[in-house]
């Protein structure tokens, strides 16, 4: 027996702005922000599958499908979908893939809700897969694999650190795939990669502009209500163990200037000490007083430097990453940011410091919702890592009331020198 | 509500430094937005990249930063502090006839962080110490723009079409001419970026239009009045190519290459800009429809993007094609490109692919407006490129009017292929002789540069 779909929820998200959320009776999830400001909305669908659900030697298939997408279907032949949506003032369309979503997404004028939704669940479970289209695809990926990897030492060195700090889990390879991996697949494989994974119980379609939820969610029920659900894929995907001791790799690339990359694991999104890991963000590398720019920057060591608390379904990277000034070394540096990261961890930060870091948290948190656009795109993120997008604003709630002494804990207890991982780039 | 954008007029304001004088004059339009508790400001000064003078390639934004940098009453670390305890951002960004800075703040913020914004725009301190760290972090970001294949062949590519033209000038410099700038150079260049008339305010967000007011009011009054200098030339419109010219950016190692061809482009205000426009969106807009996209990527998978587009200025610009093929297929890419241009002059658009453009672009106009952010982004353009006020939102009736026949007919006397520049980023050992011969120059006119000089 199926069990019923949870019943409509509304979650006030900023301002004036409520989320309204449904479940068709397939799984079908809808999220619906109503801003009547302009005639437009976005409309996106978000699949919860990314590369963190490949196998080892079908890399970049989720990647690759998403490509395939844009192909034809048994309603629209190849081309027919880009030009419909072209010819009524589509503006933004495209598409992405993460370790663990793939997202479509377009705005359009307000009256072309109904055709949206139509083409958005054609191309769901009616999609042709044929091997010409597929080969042909395959090469624009490899384009964009080299574009993005090979040819670009700042992707080959983010692949490095991937590759090295994870021995296990899926988020090992790139999301782009691995050459071989790539010209070994064939159409099958991408017929089985859409029979796994694109159903509407999969998938959560959000709407944000100038629509009216009741509308949506019927026109979205006329068009996604017939289509079956598939049952949930076999997902495998091993637990990455922490480090025994620190990893590292020297990657010999084309640069002007040294690179260095240090990777921490850290829990998922969802996880009560995540919040605390972004405020240890801000305070590394948020502005030109934070600590890590001051000791790497302000000094003439480095060109830049960054610090981030990558959020993902599984146990991710906090993520630092710095450009040397000519004649410096990734070396020297790593021992810079290992020395601010204990001091982070030794001492609680004052409060300037923190005043700075929730004002700057803050900051990022209203500028991720402001359009359409940007709304349905924190909605659907959070909703494809967590299940649940209002997750996404308790995460910033309780980051508004983190303390000190929750920052220096968490930072103590992941950011430890020894479960790190470091890459260097160089041409030497 | 319906927004309202306020467009202030030019405000007279007696200056504060310098007692009754000429009128001292600022520009300034602020579009309430009270959807989120944000504020965003930027001030423009109406001269860039172009501006430079030879020998001094970069000063533009050399000066832009040094604004950031500390201010008479605050040394650089207290301001970077002062900003960031209040979650705000200060950046620069220099284009080719306009400076701008751009700060973003929480709405609760406002007024400690317009007079930080303030001291930045008209109490720089330019130190020393500060002149000589930003000189070498610009000159490790112009060695690192070497590492972006993207990011290299598009800034030989300027040079290379305008051929000393100031549209060709790098916008961060050239390592030689950075190196040798001075902090009275500097100060200078500051005295006449930042001189009456010039500045602009555009901003959008959470604040009381007066509040923006009064604050630029204070700021035009409190900006140095200064008449030692001389003020810039308005920049000269750029010569046309008269012959087809090959340059090879030769890089080692590239498996896949970058590709950019083009030629002089069109004022926005020039008659046949919306035919030419709605042309070029069937040609190579950007969209998956558009011809070059479906010929190069589509039904070829050579190239993972294909475009062309118009770059704008207060001369004619540019407008140029671009794609990145493998190494393997970038003769077949090259020659492909220069071949749909061709036909493109000699046939035009078909009926079909005027249709689908012209009916895409109407449809889709109202995207350039529907946010106050790129409301206000239009503004700066209109501004910086002295467009006549609301000529963003004309688009859609201005292409209502363009003829198939119109859009063919400019467009095809637009295009010149014969006096196309080309540079692809390329290994040149291997991909000389095939570019040539795709581009159809002699090989020993071809002009082959390292990556690295």
């Amino acid at each position: 027996m199926t069990a019923a779909p949870p019943p409509p929820t509304s979650t006030p998200l900023t301002g004036t702005h409520v989320v309204q959320r449904f479940t068709l009776a397939n799984g079908l999830r809808l999220l619906v922000v109503e801003d009547h400001s302009s005639p437009t909305f976005a409309y996106q669908t978000w699949f919860r599958v990314g590369s963190r659900d490949e196998v080892a030697g079908k890399t970049g298939l989720a990647h690759l499908f998403e490509h395939m997408m844009f192909k034809g279907t048994t309603n629209h032949p190849e081309g027919e979908l880009d030009r419909i949506l072209e010819s009524n003032g589509a503006e933004g369309e495209n598409a992405f893939t993460s370790w663990d979503y793939t997202a479509y997404v377009q705005e359009l004028p307000k009256a072309k809700l109904d055709l949206i939704a139509g083409l958005e669940s054609d191309r769901m479970v009616n999609l042709i897969v044929d091997e010409k289209s597929f080969r042909t695809e395959l090469e624009v990926v490899q384009n964009e694999r080299r574009f993005r990897n090979e040819n670009n030492p700042d992707g080959m060195l983010f692949q490095n650190l991937y590759e090295t700090a994870y021995q296990e889990h899926s988020y090992h390879w790139p999301v782009i795939g691995y050459q071989t991996d790539l010209d070994a697949m064939h159409a099958p494989d991408a017929v089985d990669f859409y029979k796994s994974y694109y159903a509407p119980n999969h998938a959560t379609v959000v709407v944000a502009g100038d629509v009216n939820a009741a509308d949506v969610l019927s026109v979205v029920e006329n068009h996604y209500g017939g289509l079956k659900a598939q049952p949930a894929p076999l997902r495998t995907i091993a637990r990455e163990r922490l480090p025994a001791s620190p990893r590292r790799k020297h990657v010999k690339v084309r640069v002007e200037t040294e690179r260095l990359l240090v990777g921490y694991p850290i829990p998922p999104l969802v996880h009560d000490e995540y919040p605390a890991l972004s405020l240890a963000e801000t305070v590394l590398s948020g502005g030109k007083s934070s600590r890590l720019y001051r000791a790497l920057v302000s000094t003439q060591i480095a060109s830049s430097v960054g610090a981030s608390a990558l959020d993902g379904k599984d146990p991710q990277l906090f993520l630092v990453e710095v450009t040397l000034q000519k004649g410096k070394s990734a070396e020297a540096a790593e021992k810079i940011v290992l020395s601010e990261i204990a001091k982070l961890a030794a001492q609680p930060i004052g409060a300037a410091e923190l005043e700075r870091a929730r004002n700057q948290l803050e900051y990022s948190f209203y500028e991720r919702l402001d359009s359409n656009s940007e709304r349905a795109s924190f909605l659907g993120k959070f909703e494809a890592l967590t299940d649940n997008f209002a997750i996404g604003i308790e995460q910033f709630n309780r980051a508004k009331e983190i303390t000190p002494a929750q920052i220096q804990k968490a930072v103590a207890k992941y950011l430890k020198p020894s479960v790190r991982t470091t890459v260097t780039g160089a041409s030497r | 509500m319906k927004k309202q954008i306020f467009l202030l007029p030019l405000l007279s304001i007696a200056s504060a430094l310098i007692g009754a004088g000429p009128a001292r004059a600022i520009e300034v339009a602020f579009e309430p937005d009270h959807s989120l508790p944000l504020v965003t400001l930027n001030v423009a000064a109406r001269v860039g990249a172009a501006h430079d003078p030879a020998g001094k390639h970069g000063i533009t934004n050399f000066t832009g930063e040094m604004l950031l940098r500390g201010t008479r009453k605050l040394s650089k670390a207290k301001f970077d502090e002062a900003l960031d305890r209040l979650g705000a951002s200060l950046s620069v960004e220099t284009r080719a006839e306009s400076m701008i800075v751009r700060g973003s703040v929480l709405s609760s913020q406002l007024k400690p962080f317009l007079d930080l914004l303030k001291q930045a725009l008209v109490e720089p301190a330019f130190r020393e110490e500060e002149h000589a760290k930003l000189k070498s972090e610009v000159v490790s970001a112009i060695l690192q723009t070497r590492d972006s294949d993207k990011a290299l062949g598009g800034e030989k590519f300027a040079e290379f079409l305008f051929n000393g033209h100031g549209y060709g000038n790098p916008i961060e410099g050239s390592l030689a001419d950075v190196q040798k700038l001075t902090p009275a150079a500097v100060r200078e260049h500051y005295g006449r970026m930042i001189v009456d008339d010039s500045l602009l305010v555009v901003g959008t967000g959470d604040a009381p239009v007066a509040d923006i007011q009064a604050w630029a009011t204070e700021l035009a009054a409190a900006r140095p009045r200064q008449e030692k200098f001389p003020p810039f030339e308005p920049v000269a419109a750029p010569a046309e190519n008269t012959e087809r010219r090959l340059e090879i950016v030769d890089k080692p190692g590239r498996t896949q290459t970058q590709v950019f061809i083009g030629q002089r482009g069109l004022l926005l205000t020039d008659p046949n800009f919306f035919p030419t426009y709605l042309a070029n969106q069937a040609f190579g807009g950007g969209s998956f429809s558009a011809k070059l996209m479906v010929e190069i990527r589509v039904k070829r998978g050579w190239s993972y993007g294909a475009s062309s587009f118009m770059r704008h200025g207060l001369q004619p610009r540019s407008w140029q094609m671009y794609f990145f093929p493998a190494a393997k297929d970038a003769a077949g890419a090259l020659a492909l490109g220069l071949q749909l241009a061709e036909d493109a002059k000699k046939n035009g658009l078909t009926r079909e692919e005027f249709d689908l453009a012209k009916e895409s672009l109407i449809n889709s106009a109202g995207f350039m407006y529907d946010t106050p952010k790129k409301r206000v982004e239009n503004l700066l353009l209109e501004k910086t490129l002295r467009l006549p006020e609301g000529f963003m939102k004309t688009y859609a009736a201005e292409l209502d009017k363009v003829s198939y026949s119109r859009a063919n007919e400019a467009f095809q006397s637009f295009l010149k292929p014969d006096a196309f520049a080309i540079t692809v980023l390329a290994t040149a050992k291997d991909l000389k002789a095939p570019l040539a011969e795709a581009a159809k120059v002699p090989l020993e006119k071809v002009q082959v540069v390292p990556f690295n000089r």
